[in-house]
């Protein structure tokens, strides 16, 4: 009986001190100007377990440990729901707290302009950029189209003719990273048949016949095309990539479509925080981008270097709002 | 190389000492994370992502692969004892097993949970084996017009899932859709029912929903009752034997369900949870003695608990084969595939025999450890309804929000469970079943879904859902199921009027 208590308090006790991280950061600026952290940091992945920004994450805290660059424990809590926004907003509540980061990528643009999350990118503190990954179109391995431009012309001929799949929500990634290669090659954007379909079912929607082209990131569709399941007619990426299969993708601009997108992946820090704090991380992120262990993180997972600092960072990060607003706007979707 | 030898390379990789001892550690862990209300395989997986990293890829995968099935194996212990369902994927298992524990049969129930989930797991690793090659192929058979129709003959339970009133279940069940709707649409990428709260664009966890419905409903009326005398039997375990006759009734639906469970695992996006309720209105509708169900049957405890083992499996195949994961655990599963440095795909099986193999063929002895490891704790175990029924209970909450804060700890969702608890005991005090509500939410979103995106394809056009022979197959299926029982019900009707005159 006293043994179920004793179980029954043990767990209350984790339950409360799961609550109980309070906000306590004190500043610590030393006189010569430069901060240094002197609490353990915290990486916020405003996902789910498993995904790509908890493994980015979780990555990243463990080099940056494993390797000394940063002596204070690192710790990485994920806070899902709303594709990211229950994060965001976490985070949002730490103004000035130079311990919270996130890690973040084109849904932090996206999301806010689809009316679904009250923070964007601008209410928070860019730290630095570390990689891209790009997008990948594939079809069937027996379908007609050999490369983009024959895809575009039947879809400008019959825009009914083709079905699009992806994972997000229209308006969302997949979704957007093929509206802006195609309205580039001249497509009538509005008029694209997409479909959204989660749990793996997307890949088995393309593999069985029921939708022509399947938007994607390019590493999920290695395995398929080494085993001529489907074939990849374009990359997002501005040009052709290094590694064995990658390197056979077509970027969308060597057939003609002047036309990018990055699935860029990042560090912010809370809203607001200050000069010192900022040249810290953005030295930090440098050091760890410049790293041998990270570089063989990078090969792992198949991503580009990528490294952008505070200023550039925060400029790429406006352009690339003001690019998704003017598709958003010709389809209709954006509700900021 | 051939599948023959790729097998033999499995026998000889999970058979080595070091995959046997991380077998069990995983089967260990997971039985233990699928007792406790709410705690399911995701989140034990995904913290041991860090901690294998460096492992031998094998033999880490082998040891997370026993998390997932231990976690469903064992999940059906709290659904029996507490009516608390510890993963999804038993909660049909508390329909007849928590009558059956109420009985004073506790140590029954769970011993024929466990030898169901033992033979369930077994007969779909037999067929994995065999099959999964091949399997690829079925994985994959399923367009979004025959998904449809799959969920269609799923919603046809509804009106068997309750006892009394049909209309009470229909509204029920319209509930059910409502709140599965609540979250963002994938479809449009609209809001729906969100009323603008953060917290509730990714829609309700389907725990928070089971568990409030169920475990805390129960609690409630408990409560209410503590003064009834007639459910002291409560307290009794009783004997662990199964008699002849249980055998006799068990051995139908533990291979028709070892089947049916299997080939829901196997396809994306269905899994445990919904094999479950298949295989339970399944075993109620070829039934004859249906009003058994809901009451401990033997065969209605038999059936969900065979069909989850199978369809966990299963849900192998289009991870392995296909490097496509067909819920929310398999792609924490794939992720940690990822980390390890292996992709499962298409090319797994000849790239790296070992792997693919080794897996398939340690979930033999995961199985067999996890029957050595339930079957003599059943007394053990079941002495928690030993507990003063007021700590019971509030273990029972305790347990319940714990685990529901586990899904993405936040505090909002411990809102929505009292929420759910208030709301699913008021539909007991007007007997509204709950169990339409619960299989409505299961298979409303992707009816919902699969519909839409079948229309998207098709420009509208309903003709979609009558050109596809798998589709139309099992439309043909639910609407027999739906007409059959009503028309032989007027005959009955007609033969009895005439007697009369």
């Amino acid at each position: 009986m006293k043994k179920m208590l004793l179980i029954a308090l043990f767990f209350f006790s984790v339950v409360l001190a799961a609550c109980g991280n309070g906000n306590n950061a004190d500043e610590s600026e030393a006189s010569d100007g430069s901060w240094e952290p002197e609490e353990s940091i915290e990486i916020v992945a405003p996902a789910g377990a498993g995904g790509g920004w908890d493994t980015t994450a979780r990555m990243v805290a463990k080099v940056l440990g494993e390797e000394g660059m940063i002596e204070e424990n690192i710790g990485v809590v994920n806070k899902t729901g709303g594709g990211g926004a229950v994060g965001w907003s976490y985070i949002a509540n730490y103004e000035g707290n130079p311990y919270k980061l996130f890690v973040a990528s084109p849904p932090i643009i996206l999301i806010p302009l689809n009316g679904q999350s009250e923070y964007g990118h601008e209410d928070f503190t860019p730290l630095a950029n570390l990689i891209a990954d790009y997008g990948a179109f594939a079809v069937r391995e027996d379908a007609e189209w050999d490369d983009l431009n024959e895809l575009f012309e039947d879809m400008k001929d019959d825009p009914d003719s083709v079905t699009v799949v992806g994972e997000s929500a229209p308006g969302s990634m997949d979704h957007i990273q093929f509206v802006q290669i195609a309205k580039a090659a001249g497509v009538d954007i509005t008029k694209i048949r997409y479909v959204s379909a989660q749990d793996g079912e997307s890949l088995t929607q393309l593999l069985n016949g029921s939708v022509d082209v399947y938007s994607t990131g390019m590493a999920e569709t290695v395995e398929q095309v080494k085993a001529d399941n489907i074939k990849v007619l374009g990359i997002t990426a501005p040009e052709r990539l290094e590694g064995e299969v990658i390197e056979d993708f077509p970027t969308a601009i060597e057939q003609g479509i002047d036309e990018t997108f990055v699935n860029w992946r990042g560090f912010f820090g809370a809203p607001g925080m200050d000069e010192a704090s900022i040249a810290y991380y953005e030295d930090k992120f440098k050091e760890l981008s410049d790293s041998e262990a990270f570089a063989e993180i990078r090969d792992q997972f198949g991503w580009d270097e990528e490294y952008m600092g505070h200023e550039e960072y925060k400029a790429f990060l406006d352009e690339q709002k003001e690019q998704v607003q003017v598709l958003l706007d010709d389809l209709g979707l954006n509700n900021e | 190389m051939g599948a023959i030898e790729g097998i033999i390379t499995g026998f000889q990789t999970a058979f080595s000492l070091q995959s046997i001892f991380f077998v069990m550690i995983g089967v260990f862990i997971g039985t233990f994370i699928g007792m406790l209300p709410g705690l399911g395989p995701i989140s034990a997986i995904a913290v041991m992502i860090p901690i294998t990293f460096g492992m031998d890829p094998t033999v880490a995968l082998i040891m997370m692969a026993g998390v997932y099935y231990g976690a469903i194996f064992g999940g059906s212990t709290s659904s029996i004892l507490l009516n608390a369902p510890g993963v999804s994927g038993t909660v049909a298992t508390s329909f007849d097993g928590y009558p059956m524990a109420q009985r004073g049969e506790a140590g029954k129930a769970l011993a024929i949970a466990a030898i169901a989930s033992f033979v369930g797991g077994t007969v779909s690793v037999v067929l994995l084996m065999l099959l999964a090659p091949m399997l690829a192929s079925v994985a994959i058979s399923f367009s979004p017009a025959a998904y449809f129709a799959l969920m269609l003959l799923g919603l046809t339970a509804i009106s068997s899932l309750s006892e009394g009133s049909t209309v009470k279940a229909l509204i029920s069940a319209v509930a059910g859709f409502m709140v599965v709707t609540i979250g963002i649409d994938a479809q449009s990428g609209t809001q729906r029912f969100t009323f603008g709260n953060t917290n509730l664009l990714d829609g309700l966890d389907f725990l928070v929903i089971a568990l409030g419905l169920f475990a805390l409903a129960e609690v409630c009326t408990l409560i209410l009752n503590r003064k009834d005398k007639s459910i002291q039997n409560a307290h009794k375990i009783g004997s662990l034997k199964l008699s002849k006759q249980d055998w006799k009734e068990m051995t139908g639906p533990m291979s028709r369900h070892s089947i049916i469970g299997f080939i829901l695992g196997v396809l994306p996006g269905a899994g445990a949870t919904i094999a479950s309720f298949i295989s339970y209105i399944t075993e109620k509708r070829i039934s004859k003695n249906p009003e058994e169900f809901g009451k401990g049957s033997v065969k209605g405890l038999a059936a969900p608990e065979t069909s989850n083992n199978a369809a966990t499996s299963g849900a192998f195949v289009p991870l392995l084969s296909l490097g496509i994961p067909g819920s929310g655990t398999t792609a924490v599963l794939l992720g940690a595939f990822l980390v390890l440095g292996v992709q499962p795909g298409p090319l797994l099986m000849t790239d790296q025999p070992e792997i693919f193999w080794g897996i398939i063929v340690s979930m033999y002895i995961g199985n067999i450890f996890l029957l050595i490891l339930n079957l003599p704790l059943i007394p053990y175990i079941a002495k928690i309804l030993m507990v003063p029924r007021p700590m019971l209970i509030s273990l029972v909450i305790m347990f319940s929000m714990i685990g529901v804060y586990a899904i993405s700890f936040n505090t909002f969702d411990l809102y929505m469970l009292l929420l759910f608890g208030v709301v699913g005991f008021l539909m007991r005090l007007f007997s509204f079943p709950a169990p339409p509500f619960i299989l409505a939410f299961i298979l409303g979103g992707m009816l919902e879904q699969s519909f839409r995106q079948s229309l998207t394809i098709s420009n509208g056009s309903f003709s979609i859902f009558f050109q596809d022979p798998i589709a139309v197959s099992i439309l043909a299926v639910a609407a027999l199921s739906l007409f059959v029982p009503l028309i032989s019900k007027l005959r009955k009707g007609n033969n009895n009027a005439k007697k009369k005159h």
